[in-house]
């Protein structure tokens, strides 16, 4: 039978992160992947309300204390895709995410696209 | 990768139209990190996973290639499942709430996170009964016969540790460990044994004999005295085994006696009179049973519960054996072995053959409700198939 096991490492308190939830699909503008590319930029309104401006778009979110955390899971060895049905492997927890932003709302387009020259 | 600046921010603010006096001054610039493929994946945690994992502990993911996943931790056993979701889930350390941004004036004004991985799934558990009938079945492969048994010696079976137990049965070790004492499983040489039944039968008689020669009260059988005595007979582990299967240790000066179990040696020895015929005539039945017992003992249907079946609907009224341990432990699979042996039940007959399924807070009625269908005969409800 498989056993695959979940530990931290037990190297001092785990990382805590945040999840930021967005709906829909983020694509990149270049071919070649996300990766190293921008998403946007995260404020927060005086009352705590996250705000991302994600390319033409403004997202009004919520901060949302998730009921049940999450655990962020990293497989030893590096495999893409977690499947239960490997041999003998190993997670490491790397993270536990306990608070989530939520982006639900239908985006708000930024009409006029200037960029300013600085 | 391109860093942005404080101006560059600024500016996307201002053709955003937002006001920067309204937004706190720190900003998180996001990013997608190098790896950020789907290297990462999200376990959800149910109540207390959370604090086992923080307190260093580790979860056990179990299962062979044709079973589904069940994840454990040390006491309980959950299925998993991938749940997808139609939003995108990104994962961002370092990333701070307001709050954090509040509490700590020395904020940085720009915070470049890189998001670590991104996913639209993740596990999701849901506490589950453990899959304990697989320990069973493993231990009735080579069930133990004594010492001198000539199997034992020459026997080419499988025999288990706990250790081995861990790797084939999808449920935490607590869980194995209690059932392995719910079925009165004993250590051998180090192994996990269940004692064939005709040998625990006849180390039960041994102890009965004996109470009974000796006059003790079935309340206060003292351990030692049935040491040396029946020590010549048979291994002081079994004849200590046997007195902690059927009956409750207690300390009393000092000393370690037994209160010998009534309604658990009762059953053993129903169990032993009916598994040489297919049924019994009832009074016939109930008459050589009170007969069997040790003195002092009063035999009562009710320790059947589980073992057997009285057919009401025969004349004269006949009792055989049906066993739970014997049927399918799927739930499904349970009640169409049920309703296949018997076309309509009472509850009061079906109770004891599904009170094993129930969940944590599920009762027997949601589970009739769910899988059976209900309807009146002679004034009684009964339960047939839903089929």
């Amino acid at each position: 039978m498989v056993q695959i096991v979940i530990s931290s490492g037990g190297t001092g308190a785990l990382a805590q992160w945040l999840l930021v939830e967005l709906q829909g699909e983020v694509e990149p503008r270049q071919s070649g992947g996300l990766a190293g590319s921008l998403l946007g930029d995260l404020h927060y309104t005086h009352e705590g309300v996250p705000v991302l401006i994600v390319g033409h778009h403004i997202l009004y979110g919520k901060v949302v204390q998730l009921e049940k955390p999450f655990a962020v899971l990293v497989k030893e060895g590096g495999a893409p895709q977690p499947s239960p049905a490997g041999p003998h492997g190993h997670y490491t927890v790397t993270a536990l995410i306990k608070t989530k932003l939520l982006f639900k709302t239908r985006p708000k387009p930024i009409i006029t696209h200037v960029p300013k020259k600085v | 990768a391109a860093v942005r600046s404080r101006a560059e921010v600024d500016a996307t603010l201002q053709t955003a139209k937002l006001n920067p006096a309204e937004l706190l001054p720190a900003v998180h610039c996001l990013s997608f990190g190098p790896r950020a493929g789907g290297e990462c994946c999200l376990l959800q945690l149910e109540p207390g996973l959370c604090a086992e994992l923080e307190a260093g502990r580790s979860l056990v993911i179990r299962g062979e290639k044709d079973e589904h996943a069940v994840l454990c931790s040390k006491d309980k056993t959950y299925d998993m499942k991938i749940a997808d979701t139609s939003n995108m889930l990104l994962l961002v350390p370092g990333c701070k709430t307001a709050e954090e941004l509040n509490a700590d004036p020395a904020s940085c004004n720009i915070i470049h996170s890189q998001i670590a991985g991104f996913s639209k799934n993740y596990w999701e558990l849901r506490r589950c009964r453990p899959k304990l009938k697989k320990l069973r079945k493993l231990l009735m492969e080579d069930p133990y016969e004594g010492p001198d048994s000539e199997k034992d010696q020459t026997s080419t079976f499988s025999k288990y540790t706990t250790e081995d137990l861990l790797s084939l049965i999808q449920a935490s070790e607590e869980e194995i460990l209690h059932q392995l004492q719910v079925i009165d499983a004993c250590k051998v040489e180090g192994y996990w044994r269940i004692l064939d039944f005709d040998y625990e039968m006849k180390l039960l008689n041994h102890v009965t004999q004996l109470i009974d020669s000796e006059s003790w009260p079935l309340s206060k059988v003292p351990l030692c005295a049935c040491l040396e005595e029946l020590g010549s007979l048979e291994p002081r582990e079994m004849i200590e085994h046997i007195l902690l299967s059927y009956g409750r240790k207690y300390v009393d000066d000092g000393e370690i006696f037994f209160e010998m179990r009534e309604d658990k040696i009762c059953r053993a020895i129903a169990q032993m009179l009916l598994q040489n015929a297919v049924k019994f005539n009832l009074s016939e039945f109930q008459e050589v049973w009170q007969q069997s017992v040790p003195e002092g003992m009063t035999t009562r249907l009710d320790q059947l519960q589980g073992l057997a079946l009285v057919d009401k609907s025969s004349r004269p009224e006949t009792i055989f054996l049906l066993k739970v341990e014997d049927l399918p432990e799927d739930n499904q699979e349970r009640f169409n072995s049920l309703f296949g042996i018997r076309e309509k039940w009472t509850e009061v007959d079906i109770t004891p053959y599904i009170q094993d399924l129930c969940a944590e807070k599920q009762t027997v009625g949601a589970l009739l409700t769910k899988y059976a269908r209900s309807s009146m005969l002679n004034g009684v409800k009964v339960y047939n198939s839903r089929r």
